[in-house]
Formats: C-alpha cells, structure tokens, sequence
C-alpha cells in the first residue's frame, strides 16, 4: 500500500468516525464526571464511580437508558485541588456534556458552582453530604448522600431516645463535613437536650490524648460524644478515648463507614452511626451487593460504591422522565423525581431544594459488624436549616 | 629514578576560568618542593587537582608510577598522598582525638596506627594534652598542629601543604616549618604551597613559582632566593615585605 | 494538678515521636544540607509493606523488620538515583528535588496500590494501653519515647565510637576534607540515608499503630512535623532534633489543653505562632547547630 493510499484511508477513517458521533449525539447522554482520581479526596469518589459503571454498564447492556439513551462517562481528575477542578469543570462544560457528575468534596464543589450554574447543566455530587451545596448550586447542583443536617437530626433522635442528655462534641472547623456535630446540637437542643462541651481538632491530627484527657476530666461525664470526625482522626481518637478508660457511648456520622473502622476491634464495640443505607437481607442493598462481588470479586468496602449505584438510578430515572438528554429537561425532571428505587434506598428529589429525601439509617457496631438500629428520615420539624457559614469556616 | 610525583600539562577549569594553565611540575623522594606565587596564580587549584578533589580539565599526574589523575580523592590519599588544606580545615565539632581517629580512617594495621599516634603526640604535645576537646576551640596555631598531625595519621609518603603560615603569628610559622624540616628529616617528602616566599625557600630544596595558572620560573631554591630580581618581579609584594 | 501531669504525660509521648521523626529528617540535612521531604513517603512504604506482609501472612516480628529493610534501602536507592545527581547543587534544587520524589512516589502508591485506605494489622500490644493510676497512656507512646530514647543513645555511640560514625560527623563539618581523610563520601552518605530510613520505619510503625490504616498520603503530616521540630530545634543538629520535637509535641499538647474554647479553632495558628516567636528570638533553633552533626 502506498503512503498516500494509507493517509486518504486515515482521513476517511477519521471524518467516519467524526460522523459517526454526530450521527449518535442527538440522543446519547454525554456524562461529564470532574471527580478526583488522585489526591486526598480520591478514596471517597473513587468507590462511588465503581457503583455507578456497575450500573452504567446494565444500562447500555439493555440498549441505554429507557432502551434509547446510551451513556458515555467522560472523567477528568481535578487532583482533589481547588482550581483544578474549576479547570476540568470549565473543559467537560466544554465539550458540551448533557450533564456532570461532580467531587465528594463540597468546597471543590462550591469553588466550581459558578461555571456549572453558568453553563445551567445539571449537576450531582457523588457522595457529598453538604446541605449547603444546593444553595450555592442555584438548583443546577444536587447531593446524593443523606445530608450533615439530616444526619445530625437523626444522631439526636438517636441519643434523645437513648436517654442521653448531655451531649460532647469533637468537631474540626477544618470543613464542612467535620462540623456535622453542630447541625446535631442544633436538633439535640430542639428535643431537650444540652450540649456540655466540645473540642476542637486539626483534619489528619496524630494524637488526642490532650483532648481525651480533657474529656476524661469532665464532672460529670457527658452521657454521649458525638463527632463526624473520620478516617484517620476517628480511629486514633475512638481508640486513645477507649485506652484511656472513657466508656461515654459515641455516636458518628456516615465517614466512619470503612474497613478501618471495623477492624478497631473492642474501640470500636457499641459505637453508633448513621447512614445513607444497610443491606437487610434480601433488601434492594443485598440485590446490589451481591452484582458489585459478582463484577469486582470482592464483597464492597463501604457503602460509597451502593451511594454510586444511587446515582445512576436518579440519572436513569431523570433522563427517562424528561424522555431527552437536553441539560434544562434533565434538570426539571431530576428537581421532581419521587421514590426512586436505588441500592441503598427510595429517593426523592421533589420540594428538596436539591437535596435528597431519603431514610437514614441508624447503625450500630457490634462484634465488628453493623446492626441496624433504625431507618427512617427524622422529623423534619427538627431538621436544622442548611448553614452557609459552616462552609465559609474553609 | 622518576619522580614520586609528576604532573604534566596540568589544566584544572572552573567554567571559562582557566585556573591552571599547562602546569609541569615533579618532585622527587625525599625533597621539599614549594610552589610560589601571589595570591590566585593557581596554587591551591594545583594542589586540588594532585590530589583529586577537582578534576584536571586535562593533563596527567602520576604517583608512584602510577596515573592517579581522574581517581576519587579517597583512592588517591590510600595510596599515601594527602593535603592539608589551606584554613588547616580541623573538624571543629569532632575533638582532638576524634580528628586524629580520622586521619588514619584509610589503614587498616591498629598497631601501626597506634605507633604512628604515639609519635604523633610526641611531635606534637599539646594535642596530647587537648585530646578530649572540640578541635573547633583550639588556637589557629595549635589547629595547624592539628591538621598537619591528622595529616601524618594516614601515614602518608607524600605530603601537600597549602599555606601552612596562614592568619598565624610569627613564631607559630617559625615552629611548624621547623616541623616539616624535621619531618623531612624522616623521611616525609613534602610539596608546599606558600605566600611566604623566604620562609618557603628557607626550608625548600627547589621551589616552582606560578603565575597566571602557569610556571614562570624554577630552580633549586637557593637559586631562586639569589635571584632576588626575578624574586621581587614574580613574588611581588611578599618578598618586599619580608625582607623589610 | 494530676491533669497537668497527664497532659505532660501527653506532651512527652508526642514529644517522643516528633523526636523520631526529626532524628531521621536531621541525619541527612545535617550532612548535605538536604531537606528530604519524601522522608515521608518513605513512612507510607513502611506501611505498605506491613500490609503485604500481612497478606502473605508474616508475623508482626517478621514483617516489622523486613518493613525496615525495605525502607532502608529504599532510602538508599532514593539517595543513589535521585540525590546523588543534585548533590551539590544550592539547596533550592535539592529541596524541589525532594518534594519532586516525595510527590511521585505518592502517585506511585495511588495509581499501583489503591486511594483508599488500607487496614495495617498490627499486634494487640501495640494498640493497648497503660493505666497509670491519674491518666492511661497508648503502649505505642510509650514506645516512642522508648525508642526515641535508645536511638538517640545508640546514634550517638554510633557516631563517637565508630569510624563511619565519626566520618558522619566530619562530612557534616567539611565533606571534602573528610574525603582526605581516605573515607569514600558516598559510603558516608548512603550510611545517612540507611540511618533515615531506619527511623522513618521505626516511626512508621508507632505511627501507624494510632491509626491503624496507611494511605498514600500519610506521610504528609508527619513530615511537616518533623520539618518544623528539627527547625524549631536547629536544623542539622541531632539533639536539636530531639528537642525541637519534644518541644512541639509540648506546645501543640498543652495548646489543646489550656486554650479557652474561644480560641480552640485558632489551635493550629497558634502552635504556629509560638514557633515562630522561638525562632524569632533563637533564629538558629534551640540548639542553634547549621548542619553540625551530633555534638
């Protein structure tokens, strides 16, 4: 073959294969995911786009979604970095993408809202459980996970009906996450109860025997602990806390799901907290988990991979309503989706402001496994409001 | 009989300055060799390319027969050539004894190490007497002693000094080119450099001066200190000084 | 008063591994003047091969030691292949150089191991603690004020005693001169690098043994740590290491415990604060030694 017969063949290869994405445009659903891949926040999104390929890949296997809308992923990795992930926003906005994925992280999220409200696609956070990220997301930007305020109302029904009165937080002002504590004691005081002190600590600090110490010393003890904190402050606090001899029950947020956790041992032994989901047997959860062994061999680590699923069953279920892959109709339908069947749990967006309306489960460690305590969405009478500031502590 | 050194159109480069411009010079078992010459004529950078610490840019020098040019520092003082380095260089932080310990860091006979330390001390006392104390705390005088002694510990047969009078008093001079004159003595062949010309070629059998990063001149040292013409040209201000 | 005796209780044992960690940073700045920030990658490798030890099935007093083997001539290898090349250089190059290493070998553990954390097994004895009647103290904080004791002591047998030891100390007064001593500078060099990664191991594992998971970004804070006590304590002196370690554990613990709440968020600020008025009155550090090794 000639070289010239062989370019003339590249360049019909090429404008075929220019065709051909032309031709499929119209009605494939181009997902942008401007998620990190490396970096700090990469151990939290990296398991949720596991469950959400299981899913994406169920979907084309049956043709795409309502059998009509293939789904291609375009990733990005923003670095776990700040004006990264405003760069790869801006290039995914770009390339014209009918909708985003968006990073765990909801500072990078709320750094890049503005070019994602400019460009009005709508957009999910993978596992975020920011309650403010909607509100700088001026109804283009949703959560997936149950939100800190949500979980921090379902912690104080928790304690509340344990009896605890006297409630002690460790919170970090580092971020958003670690200051869950506060929407806590928001809704422990609506109920009745009182919040007897807190300390303060540093996101990655090495050592809590100064704060333990302090707790140690309180008369009288506080009847429970409350922290958001996680991996790797949560398991060198809970266990300085139990060596020193505090019995105090805890109870902590969604983070604290991971193998680290529970392979704590006695530390971790009646500890508390809440979740996006459990997987009762024979639940839409153990359907699921048992399709995430079959595709990666192992049983899931957490429950981020499950938060993932979630969120290609809001994805199929706002392209299916809407019937298109047009940012705005995707964005309408995915702002009135109702009782959405995911892994972990029926979610519906409909009067949320962006935030999901979903059942919190209420787990607790015994024997290095989680038992359910209960599972149900709290009183919305003590949900506290979303708390701007919180965020702008970063 | 060859030379115990030689080194043959010597270059040593530091980027485009040429330091040391085609230097030949030898020296021989048994002799004192100083090599003259005002300040930045190249000395110090010869004796760095001798003994390795630089690399000669060209040119070749042979100890012992053999080509020691391109060897690493370390190769090059086991094969019983050292430097004491102009500033004597003690470790200040190490004490006396500590330097010494050093010295002798490259044999491998204690028992000759041990006899070399004895006469060591007996050359010098005030190390003795100074041992467990940070060589960093001692007079410039008696840290001279100090790296010329540390020098001796390798059991070297060829000696390099570079400016052994520098920053000391009078007398001090007097007493260590006392010293290398006893040295020779027994047997130490000794390369020199010096701004100090009379008192160089006071002790010296030949003496090379440098200018420029070239030899200029040698001969047999009583020779050059007649010539004092010559001397006062090529030695400028130190010889003029001295004489007055 | 029995809660200011357990908060110095505290203060010593964190004390004790940032002395650990700023030994192993000042072994090496305190000959070539190189702040090696991949000591803390070094850290997270230690962890990791504790992890896979575990999977092949070692026992703790297998793995540990073959985790500091690894690490140790890791250290070296790092030294052979990308140290070497900038020694030398002004201490700008070698300090990028460092974080340049320290950056890659954590997209390493990224991209061939995993982002998520990774459970490090280790023995009870690690993990338990002590009561000491007023306050309980972690047996791993024991440890480290343990250790950090007996590597100060034997580092400094090491360095008085021994020839490699003392030519350690030489090449961090003059490195060339120590070269005419006959000693070869590389084998000094690849000793200190050795000595690093014994205590970037060492307190690998009593780190690890507080939190109970590497990451490929574990070795970030304590490496931070150790930079700021050996400057604290005067960078390139061994004891000021120790000092400068002891004394951040001691403002960091005392901070937390006596700061009014008001001023509980500010903790870090503060911490940072305080180091910087030592060094604004001592700019030297406590011990105030620029790269003299082991006095």
């Amino acid at each position: 073959m000639t070289r010239l017969a062989f370019s003339a063949m590249l360049a019909a290869g090429v404008s075929l294969a220019a065709l051909g994405q032309t031709a499929f445009a119209d009605d494939t659903l181009l997902i942008g995911a401007a998620i990190s891949k490396t970096g700090w926040d990469a151990p939290y999104d990296s398991p949720v786009m596991d469950g959400l390929m299981l899913a994406i890949d169920e979907m084309n296997a049956n043709g795409g979604i309502a059998g009509k809308f293939p789904v291609e992923i375009e990733t990005r990795d923003n670095r776990s970095d700040n004006a990264q992930n405003a760069i790869v926003t801006q290039e995914l906005v770009d390339e014209g993408v009918n909708m985003m994925i968006v990073t765990c992280d909801s500072s990078m999220v709320h750094a890049g809202a503005q070019i994602i409200v400019g460009a009005q696609i709508p957009a999910i956070s993978t596992c975020s459980s920011s309650p403010t990220l909607p509100l700088s997301g001026d109804g283009y930007i949703f959560a997936n996970a149950v939100t800190d305020n949500v979980q921090g109302a379902a912690q104080a029904e928790y304690a509340f009906g344990q009896g605890y009165r006297k409630a002690y937080l460790l919170r970090s002002p580092d971020i958003e996450y670690s200051q869950m504590p506060l929407y806590f004691a928001d809704a422990f005081k609506k109920l009745g109860g009182e919040v007897v002190g807190e300390s303060l600590y540093s996101l990655g600090q090495p050592d809590f025997s100064a704060e333990v110490t302090k707790i140690k010393e309180l008369q009288p003890q506080p009847d429970v602990i409350v922290t958001s904190a996680f991996e790797p402050d949560f398991p060198a606090f809970i266990r300085q806390l139990r060596g020193a001899g505090v019995t105090v029950p805890l109870v902590a947020g969604d983070g604290i799901d991971s193998p680290t956790t529970f392979a704590l041992g006695d530390a971790v032994e009646g500890v508390v907290f809440t979740s996006s989901g459990f997987a009762e047997p024979g639940s839409p959860m153990a359907a699921y988990q048992e399709k995430y062994e079959a595709k990666y061999g192992k049983p899931p680590e957490s429950i981020m991979d499950a938060l993932g699923y979630d969120l290609a069953k809001i994805i199929e279920a706002a392209v299916t309503q809407a019937d298109s892959v047009e940012p705005a109709k995707i964005r309408d339908a995915l702002a009135n989706l109702e009782n959405v069947q995911g892994a972990t749990a029926e979610i519906s967006y409909k009067g949320g402001n962006g935030t999901p309306t979903r059942p919190v489960a209420v787990i607790r460690i015994e024997d290095g496994k989680r038992v359910l305590v209960s599972r149900k969405a709290p009183d919305p009478a003590i949900v506290p409001a979303p708390n701007l500031d919180l965020n702008a502590a970063q | 009989m060859a030379p115990m050194l030689s080194a043959t159109d010597l270059h040593v480069r530091y980027g485009a300055i040429r330091a040391v411009r085609g230097v030949d010079l030898a020296v021989s078992e048994g002799e004192i060799v100083a090599l003259l010459g005002a300040n930045g004529a190249g000395k110090t950078s010869t004796l760095m390319a001798l003994v390795g610490l630089v690399r000669p840019a060209q040119g070749e020098v042979r100890f012992g027969g053999e080509v020691i040019s391109g060897r690493d520092t370390e190769d090059i003082v086991t094969r019983g050539m050292t430097l004491v380095p102009e500033g004597r260089h003690v470790f200040p932080s190490l004490t006396v004894a500590e330097n010494l310990r050093l010295g002798a860091a490259s044999r491998r006979d204690r028992e000759a190490v041990v006899r070399t330390r004895a006469e060591i001390l007996e050359l010098f006392p005030i190390l003795a007497e100074r041992s467990g104390q940070a060589a960093g705390t001692l007079s410039g005088g008696q840290q001279q002693q100090l790296a010329i002694g540390r020098a001796l510990m390798s059991a070297p047969r060829l000696l390099l000094l570079d400016e052994p009078s520098l920053g000391l008093a009078p007398q001090v001079v007097d007493d260590i080119f006392d010293l290398l004159v006893r040295l020779k003595q027994r047997g130490l062949t000794i390369l020199i450099v010096e701004q100090d010309a009379v008192a160089a070629l006071d002790i010296a059998d030949r003496a090379y001066v440098m200018v420029n990063g070239a030899i200029a001149m040698q001969g047999p040292a009583a020779e050059l200190r007649a010539s004092e013409q010559v001397a006062h040209a090529y030695l400028g201000a130190t010889m003029a000084e001295t004489h007055a | 008063m029995a809660y200011f005796l357990a908060q110095s209780g505290n203060a010593l044992s964190l004390g004790g591994i940032y002395a650990l960690l700023a030994l192993g940073l000042a072994v090496v700045y305190s000959i070539l003047g190189l702040i090696n920030f991949a000591h803390g990658a070094l850290m997270t490798l230690a962890g990791y091969v504790l992890v896979f030890a575990a999977v092949l099935g070692l026992p703790f007093y297998l793995s540990a030691p073959l985790a500091i083997l690894v690490v140790m001539a890791s250290a070296v290898l790092l030294e052979r292949i990308a140290f070497r090349p900038v020694r030398g250089a002004s201490g700008a190059t070698m300090l990028l150089t460092s974080f340049a290493v320290a950056v890659l070998l954590q997209l390493a553990f990224q991209l061939f191991i995993s982002t998520r954390p990774q459970v490090v097994p280790l023995p009870d004895f690690l993990t338990a603690t002590v009561d000491l009647g007023s306050f309980a103290i972690g047996v791993n904080r024991v440890i480290s004020v343990v250790v950090a004791v007996v590597v100060l002591i034997a580092l400094n047998l090491f360095l008085k005693r021994t020839v490699l030891g003392l030519a350690m100390r030489a090449a961090a007064d003059d490195f060339n001169v120590t070269r005419l001593m006959g000693i070869r500078a590389n084998r000094v060099i690849a000793t200190a690098f050795a000595l690093s990664g014994l205590l970037a191991a060492v307190a690998a594992v009593l780190w690890i043994a507080q939190r109970s998971s590497v990451d490929p970004m574990m070795g970030l804070v304590p490496v931070l740590k150790a930079f700021i006590a050996t400057t604290l304590g005067g960078l390139g002196s061994l004891l000021g290491a120790v000092l400068g370690g002891l004394l951040l554990g001691a403002i960091e613990i005392y901070l937390a415990a006596y700061l009014p709440d008001a001023a509980l968020p500010f903790h870090g600020a503060i911490t940072l604060g305080v180091v910087i008025l030592v060094l604004v009155v001592r700019p030297q550090g406590l011990v105030g030694a620029s790269r003299e090794l082991g006095k």
